[in-house]
C-alpha cells in the first residue's frame, strides 16, 4: 500500500488546503458573477431559442446588439445618463465641498445650527417628497428635461457631511501659514483645501455619479420623451414595450448598460477602495 | 456684544479702540459674506427640495386631494387614522420589515463570508477581490432584467434545472413568498458589492498580530473569525448593516421593475404603495400619509446610524 | 491620485459622451411639433410610429412624434399633473375607464368642436364606441383602439390532440370541459387555461351577466356614490377558475405587463391551449404562430344567456393647453388615423376593430377574414350585442384604483382565500375611495 501512494506530507496537506482554499474562492465567485454571466451568455443566443428553453445553441451572434442599437434608443439612454450624472456629480463636488468649507473654516453666527440643518436632510428620504417636488419642478418649467434631474440633487447632505470631515482633518498650520500670506477664503478653499482632500473628492465624486446614475423614481416621474429618459428609465421603458418577450435583445441593452460600468469599476477599484476607506472608515 | 460693552464700562475709550472694532465688524461682516457665498446655494436648494416639499406633504396628509391634485378639504388625522386601521396598509409595513430584515441580515452575513475569503494571501486572489466587488456596478434595472429571466415561469434558468432534475416548477412571480424571495435575493445581490468592499477595507485594518496569536494557541479558522474578526470590526458591521437598511426601505425600482407591489400586496413595499397611491391612484392625500409615516421610519434609522457613527468615530 | 489621472478619467468620460452623441441623430423641426402620448407597445407600437411616418411624409406643416408612456394606468396622472406645462402633450391616449375623469377636468378641447368645423362625416364611425366617448351629445374624444375582450384557443393544438373546439358562445363549463381535456390528453405538458389577473375581465364577466358595477345606472343618471364587487357573477366567475385552478387546468402568470407577455409567450409556444384577453392580441398571436388560431365570445355563466362586454381600449384627446394651430394639428392626425384604409390596417395588424365602417370595403380586411376567420369574432360579438347600462361602460372616477384593488383581489382568489371575502374587501375600498373623492371634488 505505502507503495501506491507516498505518505501525505506536510506539504501535501497545504496543497490539498490550498484546493479547498480556492475551492470555495470559486464557489464564492460563481454565486457573485453567475447572473452576470446568464445574462451577458443569453444576450448571444437568437431569442427563438431562449423561448424554447434552449441554453445553448449552435448559433451564437451578435444579431441582439445590432438589434437594440439600431431599433432601439438605448444609446441614447446611455448619452442622457451620462450627461446628467456628470454634470450632478461637478455640482455636488462644488456646493457640498463649498458648504463643507463654510462649516469648517467660517467662523460665522447660527454655524452650529445650520450644521444640524444640514444633517437632518439626511433623516428626510426624497421618496416621500416626490408629490411637491413634481409640482415644484412643474412650476419652474424643467419637466422634460435634463435640469428636472439635476437640479433638485446639487447638493447633499451627505457629501457636505463626508467633505466636513476631510477638511477637519487638515493641518491646523496650513490655515495659519495661508492667513499670514494674507489668502482668501475663496484662495484658500481653491488652492488648498481642495486639492488637500483629493481622494475624499474622488470618493464624493463616484458616489454622486452612481448616485445619478440609479436613479429610478425621479426620472420615471418627470420625464417623458426618448430625448431626455435616463438609461435606467430605458430599460424599463424597452422591457415594457417588447410583448414578444425578445429575450435576446432586452439582455443584450442590459449588457450594453453594465459593461461600461464594470469596465471603469475595475480600473478604478483601487482609487475608489482607498477612497472608501478613507471617506467611511475614519 | 460683551466685547463692545467691556471697553466702555471700564471707560478706556481711544482712538485704538474704534479701529479695533471697526476692523472686527469688518472681519465679521466679510466672514458672514463668504458663508453666505458658500453656503447660500446649498441652503437654497435644500430649501426649496427638502424643506418646503416636507411641510408641502405634512400639509397635504391632513386634507382630502380633489382630481388635480389640491387639498381642499381638511380631515385632521383621519387619513393616519385609516391607514393603520387599513389591513392591507399593515401588510405593507410587515412585508416592508420582513424586507429590509432580511435583506440587510443576509447581505452581512455573504459580505462578511466573501470578505474573509478575500483577506487570504493566496496567488491571484486580486482577481477574486475585483469579482467579488463588481456588483457595485450593476444599476437597478439591469439586476432586474438579469434576475427577471433567471425567475422566468417558463424559460427561466431556474424553471429549467427543476425541469432537469424532475423537481416541481415554482411560480417565483404568482406565490407571494417566492415574489418576496425573488426581490430579496436580487436586492442582496445588489448590494453585495459594496458591502464587500467596505467589510473588506475594515478586516485589512484588524492587527495581524491578533490572529498569529490565535494561531500559535492553535484555535480553528472559524473560531478566529467569531472571536475575534467579527468583535474588531463589529461597529463596521453594524454600519453596513443600518446603511443597507435605509436603503431597503426606500427600494423602489427593483419592486416596479418585478413585481408591481404583487401578487397580493406581498412586495408592495412603502415607497411603492407611495407611488400607487399618488401617481396611478391619484389619491394624493393617502399617499402624502404614507410619505410621512415613511419619513418618520426613516428618521430613527439615521438617528440610530449617527449615533453608531459617533461610536465608530472614537472607535 | 494624480491630478493628470483624473483630467484623464474626466476626458474619457467627455470623449465617450461625445461619441455617443454622435451616434444620436438631431433633427431640425422647422415643422409644427404634434406631441403624441400613447401607451402601445409590440405590433402596435410599430404600426402607430408607421402612420405618423406616413402622415409626417403626407404634409408639411406638421410632424407628428409619438412618445411611449408606459401603461395605461400610469398615464392618466401624468396627463392631469403635466397639463399647462411645456411637458404636456398635444395630442394624448387615454384609456376608456379614464374618460369621465378626463372629461370632469376640461384638460382637452373636446373633438366636436373640430367635428362641426369641419362637419367631419361621424356617420361612418362605429356608434357603439362613439357613444362611448361622448357626453351630452357632445363628442369628447376620438374612439380609436376599441377591443372587445375574447377567448383565444389554440385550433391546431386541440385537433393534434383529438379535441373538439368549444362552441363560438361558450358557457363556464364548456372551457371547463375543454381545458381539463388539453390538460389529461397532453399528459399535463400543456395547460388548458389562464385567466390573467386583471380586473378587466372580472369588470367583463359582471357585464356578460348583466351587473352593474357602479349604482346609478353605472354612472349614466348621476355621478355614482358606491360600487359592487362582491356579487353573484363576480363570484360565479371567481369560482369558476377556481375550479380550474383545482383540476390542475389552470395556469396563472399572474398580473402586469410582464404577466401579459408570459402568458402570450406560453400560448405561442404551444404550453398553453386556452387565454382570455383582449381581441386586441389577434395580430400578435397571427404573427407569431403558425398554428390555426381560435376565437370565440367571452364566456358566460352557465344558466345566464350572455348579456355581451362592453368595449375596452382607448380615445384619442386633443389638449386644449396648445395653441390653436397645434391643436388643429392634432385634429388632422386624428382624421387620418379615422381613414378607412388605415383603420383597416390598424384591425389587421393589432385586432383593434376598425371603426370606420368603410373600412370592411377595404381589400386589407377581407384578405384578413379570408386568412384568418377568426378575426371576424370580435366585431360579431359586438354586433350581436344590445347595449343597456350593464354591458356599456362605467361612468365613474378613480376605476384605476378600482382597478388596482380588484387585481388584488384576483391575486388573492388565484392564491386561495376566500372569494366573497377577497371581492368584499376591493369593495369596501373602492367605496371609501369613492366617498372621499366626491367629497373633495364637491360632487
Amino acid at each position: 500500500m505505502e507503495l501506491m501512494g507516498p505518505i501525505p506530507t506536510k506539504s501535501r496537506l497545504e496543497a490539498y488546503a490550498k484546493v479547498a482554499k480556492y475551492g470555495f474562492l470559486i464557489f464564492l465567485m460563481l454565486i457573485v458573477v453567475s447572473p452576470f454571466i446568464l445574462g451577458i451568455w443569453t444576450s448571444f443566443l437568437p431569442t427563438a431559442d431562449i423561448a424554447k428553453g434552449a441554453l445553448f445553441s449552435s448559433h451564437m451572434t451578435f444579431q441582439n446588439y445590432v438589434d437594440a442599437v439600431t431599433t432601439t434608443p438605448i444609446l441614447r439612454y446611455l448619452f442622457n445618463s451620462l450627461v446628467i450624472s456628470t454634470i450632478t456629480m461637478l455640482a455636488q463636488l462644488l456646493f457640498c465641498s463649498m458648504a463643507a468649507y463654510a462649516f469648517v473654516f467660517l467662523r460665522f453666527k447660527g454655524r452650529k445650527v445650520l450644521f444640524y440643518v444640514f444633517l437632518s436632510t439626511m433623516m428626510l428620504p426624497f421618496e416621500a417628497q416626490v408629490i411637491p417636488n413634481f409640482t415644484t419642478v412643474r412650476q419652474m418649467g424643467l419637466l422634460d428635461h435634463y435640469a428636472v434631474m439635476i437640479v433638485p440633487f446639487l447638493t447633499t447632505a451627505f457629501g457636505t457631511f463626508m467633505l466636513r470631515q476631510a477638511f477637519m482633518q487638515m493641518p491646523n498650520e496650513l490655515k495659519e501659514a495661508s492667513d499670514i500670506e494674507g489668502l482668501s477664503h475663496l484662495q484658500y478653499y481653491w488652492h488648498v483645501a481642495l486639492p488637500y482632500c483629493r481622494i475624499s473628492l474622488l470618493t464624493l465624486a463616484a458616489y454622486s455619479f452612481l448616485g445619478s446614475w440609479n436613479q429610478y423614481l425621479w426620472p420615471m416621474l418627470t420625464t417623458f420623451s426618448d430625448k431626455f429618459r435616463p438609461v435606467q428609465d430605458g430599460l424599463k421603458q424597452l422591457q415594457s414595450q417588447e410583448t414578444f418577450n425578445n429575450w435576446g435583445m432586452i439582455q443584450a441593452s442590459a449588457a450594453i448598460v453594465v459593461i461600461p460600468t464594470l469596465i471603469v469599476l475595475f480600473i478604478g477599484q483601487h482609487y475608489f477602495k482607498a477612497g472608501l476607506n478613507e471617506g467611511s472608515v475614519k | 456684544m460683551e466685547q463692545q460693552s467691556v471697553p466702555s464700562k471700564t471707560g478706556v475709550v481711544g482712538a485704538g479702540h474704534h479701529s479695533v472694532s471697526s476692523r472686527l465688524s469688518k472681519a465679521w461682516v466679510r466672514e458672514h459674506m463668504a458663508a453666505l457665498l458658500f453656503l447660500g446655494p446649498s441652503l437654497l436648494v435644500l430649501g426649496i427640495f427638502v424643506f418646503y416639499p416636507m411641510l408641502k406633504t405634512l400639509y397635504l396628509s391632513f386634507f382630502l386631494t380633489n382630481d388635480a391634485g389640491e387639498g381642499t378639504v381638511f380631515i385632521g388625522l383621519t387619513n393616519y387614522i385609516s391607514l393603520l386601521k387599513n389591513p392591507s396598509y399593515i401588510a405593507s409595513l410587515v412585508a416592508t420589515l420582513t424586507y429590509v430584515i432580511l435583506v440587510s441580515a443576509i447581505t452581512v452575513v455573504l459580505g462578511l463570508v466573501l470578505a474573509v475569503a478575500a483577506n487570504q494571501h493566496l496567488k491571484g486572489i486580486k482577481i477574486f477581490r475585483t469579482l467579488f466587488s463588481s456588483t457595485m456596478g450593476v444599476s437597478v434595472s439591469v439586476a432586474a432584467i438579469f434576475w427577471l429571466f433567471v425567475f422566468n415561469p417558463s424559460v427561466g434558468i431556474l424553471t429549467q434545472l427543476s425541469n432537469a432534475l424532475h423537481l416541481p416548477v415554482l411560480n417565483w412571480m404568482t406565490d407571494p413568498k417566492l415574489a418576496m424571495a425573488a426581490i430579496v435575493i436580487t436586492t442582496v445581490w445588489m448590494h453585495l458589492g459594496f458591502t464587500f468592499l467596505i467589510l473588506f477595507g475594515s478586516l485589512q485594518q484588524v492587527p495581524s498580530s491578533l490572529y498569529e496569536a490565535a494561531e500559535i494557541a492553535g484555535t480553528s479558522k472559524w473560531y478566529q473569525v467569531l472571536h475575534i474578526t467579527v468583535p474588531m470590526i463589529s461597529p463596521t458591521l453594524f454600519f453596513v448593516m443600518i446603511v443597507t437598511l435605509i436603503d431597503a426601505f426606500k427600494s423602489f425600482g427593483l419592486i416596479d421593475l418585478m413585481t408591481a407591489g404583487g401578487p397580493n400586496n406581498a412586495t408592495n413595499l412603502l415607497v411603492y404603495r407611495i407611488y400607487q397611491d399618488a401617481f396611478l391612484n391619484g389619491n394624493y392625500g393617502q399617499a402624502s400619509t404614507e410619505s410621512i409615516i415613511l419619513t418618520v421610519i426613516i428618521a430613527v434609522m439615521t438617528l440610530l446610524q449617527f449615533k453608531l457613527l459617533e461610536k465608530r468615530v472614537n472607535y | 491620485m494624480k491630478r493628470s489621472k483624473i483630467f484623464g478619467m474626466l476626458a474619457l468620460l467627455l470623449m465617450f459622451s461625445v461619441g455617443l452623441a454622435g451616434c444620436v441623430k438631431t433633427k431640425a423641426a422647422s415643422k409644427t411639433k404634434i406631441v403624441f402620448w400613447n401607451e402601445m407597445t409590440g405590433p402596435a407600437e410599430v404600426q402607430l410610429d408607421k402612420f405618423a411616418k406616413q402622415f409626417n411624409a403626407s404634409q408639411s406643416k406638421y410632424e407628428v412624434v409619438p412618445e411611449y408612456e408606459g401603461s395605461y394606468n400610469g398615464v392618466v396622472q401624468k396627463i392631469i399633473q403635466t397639463h399647462g406645462s411645456g411637458a404636456s402633450p398635444a395630442l394624448f391616449q387615454s384609456f376608456d375607464i379614464s374618460t369621465t375623469q378626463l372629461g370632469n377636468l376640461k384638460l382637452a378641447t373636446p373633438v366636436q368642436k373640430f367635428i362641426d368645423r369641419d362637419n367631419y362625416d361621424m356617420s361612418k364611425i362605429m356608434p357603439v364606441a362613439k357613444k362611448f366617448y361622448s357626453k351630452n351629445g357632445q363628442q369628447l374624444s376620438m374612439p380609436f383602439n376599441t377591443s372587445q375582450p375574447v377567448l383565444y384557443y389554440n385550433a391546431s393544438l386541440l385537433k393534434r390532440l383529438g379535441i373538439k373546439n368549444p362552441p363560438k358562445d361558450p358557457s363556464y363549463s364548456d372551457i371547463t370541459r375543454v381545458a381539463t381535456q388539453i390538460i389529461q390528453k397532453s399528459h399535463g405538458k400543456i395547460k388548458g387555461l389562464s385567466v390573467e389577473e386583471y380586473a378587466w375581465l372580472l369588470e367583463e364577466f359582471m357585464a356578460n351577466q348583466k351587473e352593474e358595477f357602479a349604482n346609478h345606472d353605472n354612472g349614466r343618471s348621476s355621478t355614482p356614490t358606491a360600487v359592487k364587487i362582491d356579487t353573484p357573477a363576480a363570484r360565479t366567475a371567481m369560482q369558476w377558475v377556481r375550479d380550474n385552478i383545482k383540476k390542475g387546468n389552470f395556469m396563472n402568470y399572474g398580473s402586469g405587463s410582464n404577466a401579459a407577455a408570459n402568458e402570450m409567450a406560453a400560448f405561442l409556444s404551444g404550453k398553453l391551449g386556452i387565454f382570455l384577453q383582449s381581441s386586441a392580441d389577434i395580430g400578435q398571436i397571427t404573427a407569431g404562430t403558425k398554428d390555426k388560431l381560435g376565437v370565440t365570445f367571452y364566456p358566460h355563466a352557465d344558466g345566464h344567456k350572455a348579456n355581451g362586454v362592453a368595449i375596452g381600449g382607448a380615445s384619442l384627446w386633443i389638449s386644449n393647453d396648445k395653441p390653436k394651430n397645434v391643436q388643429n394639428g392634432a385634429w388632422e392626425f386624428t382624421k387620418f388615423l379615422m381613414k378607412p384604409e388605415n383603420q383597416a390596417k390598424w384591425q389587421e395588424q393589432t385586432g383593434y376593430m376598425a371603426l370606420n365602417k368603410e373600412s370592411q370595403k377595404t381589400d386589407t380586411l377581407k384578405n384578413l377574414y379570408k386568412k384568418v376567420p377568426a378575426a371576424k369574432v370580435p366585431s360579431e360579438q359586438l354586433a350581436r350585442t344590445v347595449p343597456n347600462d350593464a354591458n356599456s361602460g362605467i361612468l365613474l372616477e378613480g376605476l384605476v384604483q378600482e382597478r388596482v384593488l380588484t387585481q388584488t383581489a384576483m391575486q388573492q382568489i388565484y392564491g386561495g382565500s376566500n372569494i366573497s371575502d377577497s371581492l368584499k374587501t376591493a369593495e369596501d375600498g373602492m367605496n371609501t375611495f369613492i366617498k372621499n373623492n366626491n367629497k373633495a371634488n364637491g360632487y
